[in-house]
């Protein structure tokens, strides 16, 4: 019982970040703006948290604030070169992405350090224990002894549902997205509605950056993002921008990742076992092709491929 | 402005003459490329580059610190020094292919074949070799480390610490007592002979302690992929770990290592640190680091270099515990935290004790850089879990 409630309670760990570039990303894909620069916002995130909190003793709420402030900075940059002035949102994502561990390894070697501790702060003291359910097995350690930042992620979940199917927003997000001309026949301000797509993105992004540094490591590390912005993409993109379903390939992702993580202390082969997840993803994302394709009535051009 | 330009160009130009001359004289110049992580790096690269610094002073030559970047890679910068009229240039990253073995760019000739006169010194594996074992250029100096003697010391010290926690450490950690498990896990950047190296060396010092013990039984979990960068995935590994019964963790994969102990802390277990003096990065929860002091032959190599002995060196050069290139670290930061003094001391000296049997040559670790074979029965109170 104690292994599962580890490999639950890890595969929070993974999600939460990946969560929440897939809740913010969702809306740039939905709006036609795909934002392939979710990693490196992520990680402008995770930088700017654990650097205002290594230099600004005891104000854990600035360090949110900065990071949340800089990823807005950097969805309004993205935004002026990928929608008011209409450059190629791919390689502004690119740039972007390269942008910031680029920054972020010059600033860590003026400040000559390798990786940025923050050392006055212990994680354990933002972990919030929700008394009976923390003694649930199962529901304990997917709801129990989280930072605060994977409960808001909870949260968006449903927020980011009503916001694109149950608002005026969405909807016009959404129209934006599939069909440009018509929106603007219809007198929609395009530009607002993907400017606002990108930087409710980057708002998640530092988010995530801010969990997967500050909140569970207390350490910046460069890199430390490691490739999630772009499983969130996958995720984004199995799920088709819908929230709930992007977030159920987030979690079985997740899922895996745990597993494979755990089950590689006991068995050789760890190496293989790091595929697992990857494998997992294809395979359910054929499956589900499958299923849509039998299930689709239209064909041609106006089927949803 | 034509005009202009110009002659800014030609002025250039002579100034660029006159320093080409200016440094044709006879004092002696040596060039320094630091690893990937820089020169201001936690120990690694800083170790050395104060090294070079300091024999500057005292020997009075001219030195350059090189830090290779995306656009100046090892190779290049190499072969730029020794253009540049170098006699003498290190180089402290894994990356040895276009000194050896040449590269596209300089016409598949190697760099050390292009100038042998001047002296290479490169760090950590002997890629110096020709296929039958002989040299390849007599100019190249390879040094290794041979910190599978430190990490003997280390598995050592973690096994006897791991007996004694109620002693030792009995408040404000949460270790698994023996009564339930013993295990003590190691964690790798990448699958190689020098990563293994630590691996085995710790196994082996686990083993000593062990059977000293009266033959308890520890299980090991290695990890040798965890990879240099995602120090988000280390911290749940060593969770993974700290929660099947292990207390001490091996961090031997750069950042990653940061990751894990910052999970020791928050778990209130026991890491190990690797290259530099880490142990004040979380005190209390880093027992103690296997060191590579990279000054240490930096600085026996640039007084050969001055002193004109280097030909008589042998080209692979290994710096044992007792030269003070390896080592663990004094214990002061862990030592602070100890409650029993006495039984802490105890230890100490039978650490001491195995360090200098080590040094003597009456205790033979298993170097697996230098192609070592390692024999897992040999260490059968140690009992692997993973590959």
């Amino acid at each position: 019982m104690r292994g599962l409630d580890s490999i639950l309670y890890e595969s929070i760990v993974y999600l939460t970040p990946t969560l929440l570039c897939v809740l913010g990303g969702i809306f740039a894909y939905k709006a036609n703006v795909l934002n392939i620069a979710l990693e490196g916002m992520m990680l402008a995130g995770a930088f700017v948290s654990v650097l205002v909190a290594h230099s600004h003793e005891n104000k854990l709420f600035l360090a949110y604030l900065a990071a949340f402030a800089v990823c807005i900075f950097l969805g309004l940059v993205f935004s002026v070169l990928g929608v008011t002035l209409k450059g190629n949102v791919i390689i502004i994502g690119l740039a972007i992405n390269m942008l910031v561990p680029a920054v972020a390894g010059f600033v860590m070697k003026l400040m000559s350090l390798a990786s940025i501790p923050v050392k006055w702060f212990s994680t354990n003291s933002i972990m919030i224990s929700i008394p009976v359910i923390r003694d649930i097995p199962i529901l304990g350690p997917l709801f129990s002894g989280h930072p605060p930042i994977t409960y808001i992620s909870y949260l968006l979940i449903l927020v980011m549902y009503l916001l694109m199917y149950k608002t005026k927003f969405g909807v016009h997000v959404r129209v934006v997205g599939e069909n440009e001309d018509a929106a603007i026949n219809l007198g929609l301000n395009t530009k607002k509605y993907k400017i606002l797509a990108v930087l409710i993105g980057a708002g998640c992004c530092g988010l995530a950056g801010t969990d997967l540094a500050l909140e569970r490591l207390s350490l910046y590390t460069n890199n430390m993002t490691a490739g999630r912005g772009f499983i969130a993409i996958a995720a984004i993109y199995c799920g088709r921008g819908d929230p709930l379903k992007c977030t159920l390939y987030a979690i079985l992702f997740s899922i895996t990742n745990a597993v494979a993580e755990y089950f590689s202390l006991l068995v050789s082969a760890s190496l293989l076992l790091k595929v697992v997840p990857y494998v997992v993803m294809v395979v359910v994302l054929s499956a589900a092709s499958a299923l849509n394709r039998r299930n689709s009535r239209t064909r041609g051009a106006f089927s949803e491929n | 402005m034509k005009k202009f330009l110009a002659i800014v160009l030609a002025l250039s130009m002579v100034f660029a003459l006159c320093a080409v001359s200016a440094s044709a004289d006879s004092k002696l110049k040596i060039g320094f490329v630091t690893s990937a992580a820089g020169a201001n790096d936690n120990g690694y690269n800083r170790s050395a580059v104060e090294a070079v610094k300091a024999c500057a002073e005292e020997f009075g030559f001219d030195y350059k610190i090189v830090e290779p970047s995306a656009s100046l890679t090892v190779g290049q910068a190499i072969e730029a020094l020794a253009e540049d009229g170098f006699d003498m240039v290190l180089n402290l990253e894994y990356d040895f292919a276009a000194l050896i073995n040449g590269t596209g760019a300089t016409g598949n000739v190697p760099i050390a074949e292009q100038y042998p006169d001047v002296t290479f010194v490169i760090f950590n594996d002997n890629p110096n070799v020709n296929e039958d074992g002989s040299v390849k250029f007599s100019n190249v100096y390879s040094c290794m480390f041979n910190v599978n003697e430190a990490s003997y010391l280390a598995g050592y010290l973690s096994v006897y610490v791991n007996e004694n926690l109620d002693k030792l450490f009995p408040e404000g950690y949460s270790f698994t007592p023996t009564s339930e498990a013993r295990g003590i896990g190691f964690v790798g950047g990448t699958d190689s002979a020098g990563i293994r190296v630590f691996s085995y060396g710790f196994m082996e010092g686990i083993q000593a302690a062990a059977e000293e013990l009266g033959g308890v039984s520890y299980d090991y979990y290695p990890v040798y992929d965890a990879g240099f960068v995602d120090s988000a995935a280390g911290n749940t590994t060593a969770g993974n770990m700290y929660q099947r019964g292990a207390n001490v963790v091996f961090a031997d994969c750069g950042n990653v290592g940061d990751g894990i102990t910052e999970r020791a802390e928050a778990d209130g277990k026991l890491a190990i640190q690797v290259d530099a003096n880490l142990d004040d990065t979380h005190p209390g929860h880093i027992l103690t680091s296997v060191l590579k002091i990279t000054g240490v032959p930096t600085r026996s190599l640039i007084e050969a270099k001055v002193n004109g002995t280097i030909d008589q060196l042998d080209n692979l050069l290994n710096f044992s515990l007792g030269s003070g290139a390896s080592g663990i670290t004094d214990l002061a930061t862990i030592s602070g935290f100890v409650a029993d003094k006495d039984c802490w001391d105890e230890i100490v000296a039978k650490v001491n004790d195995k360090a200098e049997k080590i040094g003597s040559g009456e205790i033979v670790v298993t170097n697996a850089q230098n192609g070592d074979e390692f024999d897992p029965a040999s260490c059968p109170l140690v009992v692997v879990k993973s590959n």
